[in-house]
């Protein structure tokens, strides 16, 4: 940004967009602020649109009211099931992602022997990651129709349904699994060398060493890809359209408490969403919208989570 | 330490029993069905009646369409279907039982003036040889026609088939949706459409409009004096060997039952074999 | 406390030896599973491709008229009809995914140099969580802002009835098409390429660019020719991931693609952006209520086997292409 020496007083300054600033550069800058503030617009529009839209069609007797099946639209009801749902298929995947992952970066990073083992491990992670939901779910399906696995779904007279939210949670777990396996290894391999060195000089065994120095240090980046897991769990679609039965409220499988909502069907926000398009039977927009906004406040709160998590963690320990 | 880990190899060991035990704690059936999406009106109402008859037997539907639904039954996946089409060779290994009376009416969007078709009209609007609403006459429209059908899955589509198209496949215009609800939806929204639903889900209220099929309208009396032509029967399906004894007893139920006929006369269909 | 600690440190070397067989055991259970779903949709996709060969992948007759004879040749009497040329629909993957990623990559990049360099900083501070919220909104939400907004405006304003009645009765323009799949599309993907490309530009050495403000280069040469430049690998690898993302997308690509088994033609002007279509993923989810029908759930699995396949060869490209960052020092 420095040009020639100053000019004396009197002279009259060379603009700085002289003859540095070539013509193609100025068009390169140019594009680059009109499709920065074109990008603004657009973010703005969508985050305004689906605000307002939201504000305007949610009311509280929504969340507070389930779904039924009824001619107009003021007896279709809220979408209280549907929410309940995100929940606990966020909950269940996680609960198998969460441990699952670390295991795996933890044996990423830390053995990781033999190498082909771990070559193999890295590779088939990354590939999970960018595969395609529906895939996945096709899987799913074939998976949990087998009679052996009828227990986590429902059967009668020898029919294995295969749809619950077991089976939804299982294959929406491994959606979940390379965003903890990622956030957790790039946490472990953070930590300097130089403090894994010394709880050894110490006497400390490997596993002591990442039970109680590692793993504790790096749980921001723990609950980072947790966050972001269930980021992209509630997010998914596909997999609980084909994997959870969309029944518009909770069809539990028998009437013990809690195993037998999960061996049920029942539906997510996103199904519902789905479902009250104007592609999907229900047909309602306007719960669709309010639906929506729900679904957005939770992304966000999960990212602004995640940027306080990180911040935090910034702030934190210091190895020297 | 040793302690700890023995006690959480317990607790993990506590918590799989319950599921694996679970299915010895019967109870609740529930009664797996697919199949037509355009009785699912009807359905939804005559399960919810059953469930309140019989606590312990619950339904779960899947309205993947009426072709779909007998596929499934006999691949095994599901206890029974509903079809809106009469049996055909290729559904061997099933047992089609007449559950009631139906119609298959021809829409168009309220702002359409139409109000009459032929068969051979219908034949030539959903084969591509009209494709103006000029063309067929009756219509204050003079738009491209737009044409919304179902897919291969649907019982509606081969029956539709059969008596309007004389075997021929409708032409790649049809929009093809994946329940009879769209069907309408799509319709009700645009001007020009015209489509072919279930009289469940083309009555009042639906935003659609009922053509007459050879001057005869598509309602209940109609319908159930056979005189309008696209009538059919909603049929159950279930396997032939080793049915299950509770989808059985229900559609007996629906078939016979005085409460399951009130049901279907006013969802909009014919109770054919009901008791008065 | 101290004495646990000893109790560790006794049994310190067969501790570590344990936890390293169990969590290789886990490690091996998990790549096992991921490997047996690659071996159990081949498996269940080679009939169709058998029946085709390379025939699958090319043009050849309406693929809706294909699919229903596959699904209803399902029964117990008839052979099955295993009969599909799935060109239609690898062509209208490739038309969107191409589409969208071509308009994203030119715009991300440009808007990341922006907010990495030439953005006001309390613009900045506003637009990195921004980025990253839209990264991470559902796909069924662009969906849904496409079907309510999108569509409608397009076959109001934008499609002609000279336009509709050239095309019938072959298909129907309904707004549902080319353009507005392409659009959702491109903005669904843009957020997670910028986020990516931030990221990369952030890491270049701050001395390099220094430098060459300090020869008298201008800011936005600097930036293009050193910063740009240095993290191509990673514009690579955010266009990797990107087009993972854009290829696997199916609900969305369900709500505005229209639905019909149908190639577009460039050939038809302005018409063959209002054209419908329904791509690979989509074509799954659409019919997946078929899949009683061993032909159809045959091919079925065929698709999902190419995608499958697509998204392992774009994960190998981006792994391919990040190596030559390490080089540099430059983490990314």
């Amino acid at each position: 940004m420095s040009t020639a020496p100053t000019p004396t007083a009197g002279v009259r300054p060379r603009v700085r967009t002289g003859s540095s600033y070539r013509l193609t550069d100025r068009i390169g800058l140019g594009l680059a602020w009109f499709l920065g503030l074109l990008f603004c617009a657009i973010a703005a529009a969508i985050v305004i649109y689906f605000l307002i839209e939201g504000i305007r069609y949610l009311r509280p007797s929504l969340l507070v009211t389930n779904p039924a099946a009824a001619a107009s639209e003021s007896q279709t009801g809220g979408f209280l099931d549907p929410m309940l749902g995100t929940f606990i298929i966020a909950v269940m995947s996680m609960a198998i992602a969460l441990p699952v992952g670390v295991a795996l970066a933890v044996w990423l990073s830390e053995f990781g022997r033999p190498t082909a083992l771990a070559r193999v491990a890295e590779s088939t992670i990354e590939m999970m990651a960018g595969e395609p939901a529906v895939v996945l779910a096709l899987f799913g399906l074939a998976l949990f129709e087998l009679p052996a696995l009828g227990f986590l779904s429902q059967t009668t007279n020898g029919v294995v349904l295969g749809q619950s939210f077991f089976a939804a949670a299982a294959l929406l777990a491994l959606v979940g699994l390379p965003m903890v396996v990622a956030s957790v290894r790039e946490g472990l391999q953070a930590i300097p060398s130089h403090v894994r060195e010394a709880s050894y000089a110490l006497g400390k065994s490997k596993v002591a060493t990442i039970r109680r120095v590692l793993l504790p240090t790096a749980r921001p980046s723990v609950i980072t890809g947790t966050m972001l897991g269930v980021g992209r769990v509630i997010g998914d679609t596909a997999i609980v359209l084909l994997l959870l039965g969309g029944t518009l409220t909770f069809q539990s499988a028998n009437s013990v408490p809690v195993l037998g909502l999960l061996r049920g069907t029942g539906d997510t926000l996103t199904g519902y969403i789905y479902y009250n398009a104007p592609t999907g039977d229900g047909n309602q927009p306007d719960k669709a919208y309010a639906a929506a906004f729900v679904l957005m406040l939770m992304v966000l709160a999960l990212n602004v989570g995640v940027d306080l998590v990180v911040s935090r963690s910034r702030k934190a320990v210091r190895w020297s | 330490m040793r302690l700890r880990s023995r006690l959480r190899g317990l607790v993990a060991l506590a918590a799989v029993i319950p599921v694996v035990a679970l299915p010895a704690s019967a109870g609740a059936t529930t009664l797996f069905g697919s199949g037509s999406s355009a009785e699912q009106p009807i359905l939804n109402v005559l399960f919810k009646a059953y469930n309140k008859l019989h606590h312990n037997v619950r339904f779960n539907y899947l309205p993947d369409g009426g072709n779909a639904g007998v596929t499934d039954v006999q691949a095994g996946r599901r206890l029974f279907s509903v079809n809106t089409r009469a049996p055909l060779p290729s559904d061997a290994g099933t047992t089609y039982f007449k559950l009631w009376l139906d119609g298959l009416c021809i829409a168009v969007n309220p702002q359409n003036s139409v109000s009459n078709l032929t068969i051979a009209q219908t034949k030539d609007i959903f084969t591509g040889v009209f494709t103006n609403w000029s063309q067929p006459g009756g219509s204050n429209l003079s738009s491209t026609i737009d044409p919304f059908g179902r897919n291969s899955s649907a019982g509606l589509y081969t029956f539709f088939q059969q008596a309007v198209l004389g075997g021929a496949t409708q032409s790649s215009n049809v929009a093809q949706e994946t329940s009879d609800g769209l069907v309408a939806t799509n319709v009700s929204k645009d001007p020009n459409a015209i489509g072919y639903i279930g009289l469940a889900n083309s009555g009042k209220g639906s935003g659609v409009k009922r053509l007459s099929i050879n001057g005869i309208a598509c309602s209940q009396t109609e319908i159930k004096s056979e005189t309008y032509p696209l009538f059919r029967y909603a049929w159950g399906v279930y396997p032939t060997n080793h049915p299950s004894t509770a989808v059985e007893k229900f559609f007996d139920w629906v078939r016979k039952s005085k409460q399951a006929g009130q049901i279907i006369n006013r969802g909009g269909a014919v109770a054919a074999f009901n008791n008065k | 406390m101290d004495e646990e600690d000893f109790l560790e440190q006794s049994h310190g070397i067969s501790q570590d030896q344990r936890a390293e067989l169990w969590l290789g055991a886990l490690v091996f259970v998990v790549v096992g599973v991921l490997l047996a779903m690659l071996a159990f949709v081949t498996y269940q996709a080679w009939p169709s491709f058998a029946h085709n060969g390379l025939a699958w992948f090319g043009p050849g007759g309406s693929i809706d008229q294909q699919i229903t004879r596959i699904f209803t040749s399902g029964d117990l009497k008839q052979t099955p009809v295993y009969t599909f040329h799935a060109w239609p629909l690898i062509w209208s993957t490739i038309l969107t995914t191409v589409g969208a990623i071509s308009i994203a990559f030119v715009s991300s990049l440009f808007i990341a140099v922006f907010i990495v360099e030439f953005a006001p900083p309390w613009l900045r501070r506003v637009l990195e969580p921004v980025v990253r919220l839209l990264a991470s909104v559902p796909s069924v939400i662009y969906g849904l802002a496409g079907v309510l907004v999108l569509v409608p405006f397009i076959n109001n304003h934008l499609i002609t009835q000279s336009e509709k009645a050239s095309v019938t009765p072959i298909i129907s323009l309904s707004g549902a098409g080319l353009l507005p799949a392409v659009v959702v599309l491109t903005v669904m993907i843009s957020p997670i390429m910028i986020a990516v490309f931030v990221d990369g530009l952030r890491a270049v050495p701050r001395g390099w660019l220094e430098g060459s403000l300090a020869l008298g280069v201008n800011r936005w040469r600097t930036f293009w020719k050193v910063g740009v430049r240095t993290v191509r690998p990673v514009l690579v690898a955010g266009t990797v991931l990107a087009t993972a993302r854009a290829l696997g997308e199916a609900i969305m690509l369900l709500m505005v693609s229209g639905g019909v088994g149908f190639a577009p033609n460039p050939l038809d002007g302005p018409t063959f952006f209002f054209e419908p279509f329904r791509t690979l993923a989509a074509t799954i989810i659409a019919f997946d209520d078929e899949r009683s029908s061993p032909p159809m759930k045959h091919t079925l699995y065929a698709i999902a086997a190419v995608l499958l396949f697509s998204a392992a060869m774009l994960s190998f490209i981006g792994w391919a292409a990040k190596r030559p960052m390490r080089r540099y020092g430059v983490i990314a």
